[in-house]
């Protein structure tokens, strides 16, 4: 398989560039103030992962990256592009255009929880309709290229399928496809895996270190801290709208520093622990 | 007893006035469709001023009842405007107004009914409010909104026997013609119900079947 033209190898060569910049996001609800001032820089060829308890602002940080929710204040910066800024208080100082916004939002791709594919159009339709509508590429080459993504996602055979005919698991690789197709400088995974049903959650996570692997930038969400030491370069814990702690997957979750995180890390611990007996009881069933 | 012949020496006056009454649910439909979905789609925007309009608009026409609509539009209208209003055009405008509300309601609660997640979706590849809508919010609503679509175009048909009010020559008004000369408003009055049956009954069906096989799509 060929590489996507997005994540060339090249990448690796100039890993100090910043893909990604947040200053001080702050997002307000009415009273509630869901992030309180998160800097966050991703570096090309990246992968992030996001872990926190739920309400810590996880989901919403990712949202706000490519503005599907707009900020109460702070700055976004994709690849030297300013997609938003606001001063804390003041009015909204860059304008940009909402033609502007969408082409630097589609520099981003996102995947979501509930998969969210478009249900009128087949995994190749869903694939092809960012490049065709949004791209204005050819139907030709947007199917060359959809057809390619879907064979790395590993769904050759049900190209043609309408998504309520596919798996939760084929479902979320078809919209990891749709996303890499409007060739992203950064992913986003929006828990990719907590819809899913246990025996389909190893098949995305395959998926997905394929595309790290191959140098992609991502910013994850995710529960499962397994995988997010797996193919984690960096963890960042969020903690009541702020970075409470960061940095490489093996001091975060195995020497957290943090009271929470110590906390949020242990109960992983614990689970790990208490499921040990079970897996060991099955391999030796096995063996 | 009950007399055919009175149907059979005045069917052409009947089919006049049944090509008038199609003709009449077609076109106010076609022009309550785009109504509706301008004024639906106004409805959904986040501009305060047009959601306003799009409100006042649809509530004052369902809550007028169509016949004062028609009569006002066709007497009253072309008093306070100064202007000459035929019965056809008084007859289009009021059933196409009227229906237009009522399309847009449908309208706007199909997009609702969409899933939010396709929005995030289609905004997150990079698509306008416009390849939005077009691509992939109302192709997903209009499935939905097909039943009730369908019912509200029956109604409009059966409306239409309104404008014989206003002395438009549609199906019901020839019937009356019909009995006031021939003296048998039993024999018209029953053709003119059976017509409407034999039209509408099998339209019904046909919107079932589309509703079936819509929620087998989804």
């Amino acid at each position: 398989m060929n590489m996507p033209s997005a994540t060339s190898p090249a990448i690796h060569e100039n890993a100090t560039r910043e893909i990604l910049q947040l200053h001080r996001i702050c997002l307000q609800f009415g009273a509630k103030h869901v992030l309180k001032g998160v800097d966050l820089s991703v570096k090309e060829g990246e992968v992030v992962v996001l872990i926190g308890a739920s309400g810590s602002g996880k989901t919403s940080l990712l949202r706000c990256i490519n503005l599907l929710n707009t900020p109460t204040s702070g700055g976004i910066v994709i690849d030297e592009e300013v997609l938003f800024h606001k001063e804390a208080g003041g009015q909204r100082q860059t304008m940009i255009s909402a033609q502007e916004t969408n082409r630097i939002r589609s520099s981003t791709g996102m995947v979501f929880q509930q998969f969210n594919l478009f249900p009128h159009m087949t995994a190749l339709e869903n694939v092809m309709e960012g490049p065709v509508i949004v791209k204005k590429q050819s139907k030709e080459q947007a199917c060359k290229r959809a057809l390619e993504l879907l064979g790395l996602m590993g769904l050759e055979e049900h190209v043609s399928k309408y998504p309520r005919q596919l798996s939760g698991g084929q479902q979320q690789r078809v919209a990891i496809a749709r996303a890499m197709a409007m060739q992203p400088k950064v992913m986003l995974f929006d828990e990719p895996t907590s819809a899913l049903d246990p025996e389909l959650v190893g098949e995305v996570m395959k998926a997905m270190v394929e595309l790290a692997k191959r140098g992609m930038t991502m910013v994850i969400v995710t529960h499962e801290l397994g995988f997010a030491f797996e193919i984690a370069d960096r963890v960042v814990f969020l903690d009541q709208g702020l970075v409470a702690e960061q940095g490489p997957p093996d001091k975060i979750l195995l020497h957290p520093e943090h009271p929470r995180l110590k906390s949020f890390v242990g109960r992983f611990h614990e689970s790990a622990d208490l499921l040990r007996p079970f897996l060991e009881a099955r391999q030796a069933e096995k063996s | 007893m009950f007399d055919y012949t009175v149907i059979t020496n005045n069917i052409g006056l009947l089919w006049q006035g049944l090509l008038m009454t199609l003709y009449f649910t077609v076109i106010t439909i076609s022009a309550g469709l785009v109504l509706g979905l301008f004024i639906g789609l106004i409805q959904l925007s986040t501009f305060r001023p047009l959601v306003i309009f799009g409100q006042i608009y649809v509530e004052f026409f369902r809550n007028i009842p169509l016949l004062v609509t028609l009569l006002w539009v066709y007497y009253a209208f072309p008093i306070f405007a100064g202007v000459n209003v035929t019965k056809f055009w008084a007859g289009f405008i009021g059933l196409s107004c009227y229906v237009g509300s009522f399309y847009a309601e449908i309208l706007r609660a199909g997009v609702l009914s969409v899933d939010p997640g396709q929005t995030d979706a289609a905004t997150a590849i990079g698509m306008s409010y416009g390849q939005r809508m077009r691509r992939i919010i109302l192709p997903q609503a209009f499935k939905k909104m097909i039943p009730p679509l369908a019912g509200q175009s029956i109604i409009q048909m059966k409306n239409t026997t309104l404008l014989s009010t206003i002395t438009v020559p549609d199906l019901l008004y020839q019937a009356g013609y019909i009995s006031s000369f021939t003296y048998r408003p039993m024999e018209i009055y029953t053709a003119v119900g059976g017509i409407f049956l034999v039209i509408l009954v099998p339209l019904t069906l046909l919107s079932r079947k589309l509703e079936k096989s819509g929620a087998l799509a989804k």
